[in-house]
């Protein structure tokens, strides 16, 4: 779905399965010079601050890469946060995808938190489709490339601000429940997402299971395909919509003091147009599972996650002959075979 | 899979991590001299056996975190309790005294090492504490009023001085 979403939860929308390619690198050749030179140089420019900055923390303390917990930020507190996320590998070729989120959040109320980030991302890839050709990362995909030849570029994805009510503790409530929503703005991308996130904790709140149910809606401006049907929507610049619903659940332990382990599992699937519940829209289905670690001090915590691919990959797009699954692996445009996530926090 | 350093660096920070340092407001002796001011106290450590442990399981809904039991017995009858409860990320070390009849003198808490929280160092909320007695009802949220941002400590602190007081019930009161 949106750029926030893929950066900060994974999972957007396989941009768009075309019915016979499969991808949409093509279409988009005609985008304006000043306009890719523009956020092109600020893409680079924020990006080389925020890593010279190197500011840890985010919202609340992360137990997870990708699930979120229902704590918040006490009222009036405040924390930066650092996040980086490597996209590794397909079934074929290059792909590399490194992902930034600098974010900084302030506890509004002890149960309302407020953040507000910057997304920034680099891709380069070769030859990463079954096919042999080279098409860009989803949040690339507004961009042109030479199917035969690497793609290597830095952007500005977009930014976002995040809203968190926690409606109830787990630590006084028996179960943790919060909404989060999430609008964000980027270069010729529009992306909303709303999650539901449920907690419970154990062992006197050293073992603690999430699960997150999301909804995504992402609108990308595409550039019209001259080589595509005159008459469809792809011929001429548009807005592509896109869906993106995905479940997670994970479970952590603090075996000792300030140290935590435990596992993610993730389950993305997505769709074309706005409709979650139009069957015939599903374009793809992906499953990530993998061990997360976390350090909190007191002022300073950090969270690294390695999420694999499962092969239990659908493509609802393509037929059989053109599908993106590969040994089960989904070479679709919003999946990779490894997720790598560093989060760092500071609270102040 | 070609560019492995980078997965090198992430790991590398998780390993640089500093350890969190601890915030010790009293010390044991301080607080001993605190709440029993010029009164002799006398070590009764004792090590809770099992059927001691599921007892006070029983009796507290509270599992003890260590089998060791830190008690001193003061001259005038009363007692005084180190004892540690799970914080956010790390141990909160406080001391309960009792009087001679067993019930709570005062609540105070020697080391917190926690970012936020710290309300539970507020004598008005420890003050909720003082003359409950073992069997009472002590439950965060009725008996004990929660401090909002500080939730996870006043539910743990609460936890433990309930599991301190069957403790002395089961442990001490009859010493």
């Amino acid at each position: 779905m949106h750029a926030a979403l893929t950066l900060g939860c994974s999972g957007t929308l396989g941009l768009y399965n075309h019915p016979k390619s499969g991808f949409s690198v093509m279409r988009i050749n005609r985008i304006r010079e000043d306009d890719v030179t523009y956020w092109k140089t600020s893409a680079w420019g924020i990006f080389v601050a925020s890593t010279l900055v190197a500011a840890p923390a985010c919202a609340d303390e992360p137990l997870f890469g990708y699930i979120y917990t229902t704590d918040t930020l006490p009222k009036d507190q405040s924390e930066v946060e650092q996040w980086v996320t490597l996209r590794e590998g397909r079934s074929q070729g290059d792909f590399h995808l490194l992902q930034t989120r600098t974010e900084v959040s302030h506890g509004v109320t002890d149960n309302f938190q407020l953040s507000g980030y910057v997304n920034l991302a680099y891709a380069n890839v070769k030859g990463n489709t079954p096919s042999g050709d080279t098409v860009p990362p989803e949040v690339f995909a507004d961009f042109a490339s030479d199917p035969a030849r690497r793609f290597s570029k830095a952007r500005l994805e977009s930014v976002s601000v995040e809203g968190i009510y926690r409606i109830s503790s787990p630590y006084t409530n028996g179960v943790g429940v919060a909404l989060y929503l999430e609008p964000s703005i980027g270069p010729r991308t529009r992306e909303m997402e709303a999650r539901l996130i449920l907690q419970k904790n154990f062992l006197d709140d050293k073992l603690v299971f999430a699960a997150n149910a999301t909804l995504g809606y992402e609108w990308r401006k595409l550039l019209g395909d001259s080589s595509a049907d005159p008459t469809s929507e792809e011929f001429v610049t548009h807005w592509d919509k896109e869906t993106d619903v995905n479940f997670g659940f994970a479970g952590s332990y603090r075996f000792t003091s300030n140290w935590s382990v435990g596992g993610e599992l993730q389950n993305e699937r997505e769709w074309a147009g706005l409709n979650p519940f139009k069957a015939s829209s599903r374009t793809n289905q992906a499953w990530y599972l993998g061990p997360t670690m976390h350090y909190g001090g007191r002022h300073f915590f950090a969270t690294f996650t390695t999420l694999f691919q499962m092969p239990w990959a659908k493509d609802y797009a393509n037929p059989a002959a053109e599908s993106f699954v590969v040994n089960g692996i989904t070479n679709a445009d919003d999946f990779e075979k490894y997720r790598f996530r560093l989060k760092v926090g500071y609270y102040f | 899979m070609a560019h492995f350093s980078y997965r090198i660096l992430p790991l590398a920070t998780l390993a640089l991590a500093a350890p969190a340092q601890a915030t010790v407001y009293l010390t044991v002796e301080q607080a001993q001299n605190q709440m029993f001011p010029r009164q002799a106290l006398t070590p009764q450590f004792r090590t809770l056996t099992a059927e001691q442990v599921a007892a006070i399981r029983k009796a507290s809904g509270e599992n003890p975190l260590s089998h060791n039991l830190r008690a001193w017995r003061a001259a005038d009858g009363g007692w005084f309790i180190v004892d540690e409860v799970v914080g956010k990320h790390e141990f909160i070390t406080y001391a309960v005294s009792l009087d001679g009849s067993g019930a709570v003198r005062d609540v105070e808490i020697l080391d917190y090492r926690e970012a936020y929280g710290g309300q539970v160092r507020d004598p008005r909320w420890r003050q909720q504490f003082v003359g409950k007695r073992s069997g009472q009802s002590l439950k965060l949220g009725g008996d004990i009023k929660n401090v909002s941002g500080a939730t996870l400590s006043c539910k743990h602190i609460t936890d433990g001085v309930r599991r301190v007081l069957a403790t002395y019930a089961i442990v001490l009161a009859h010493a």
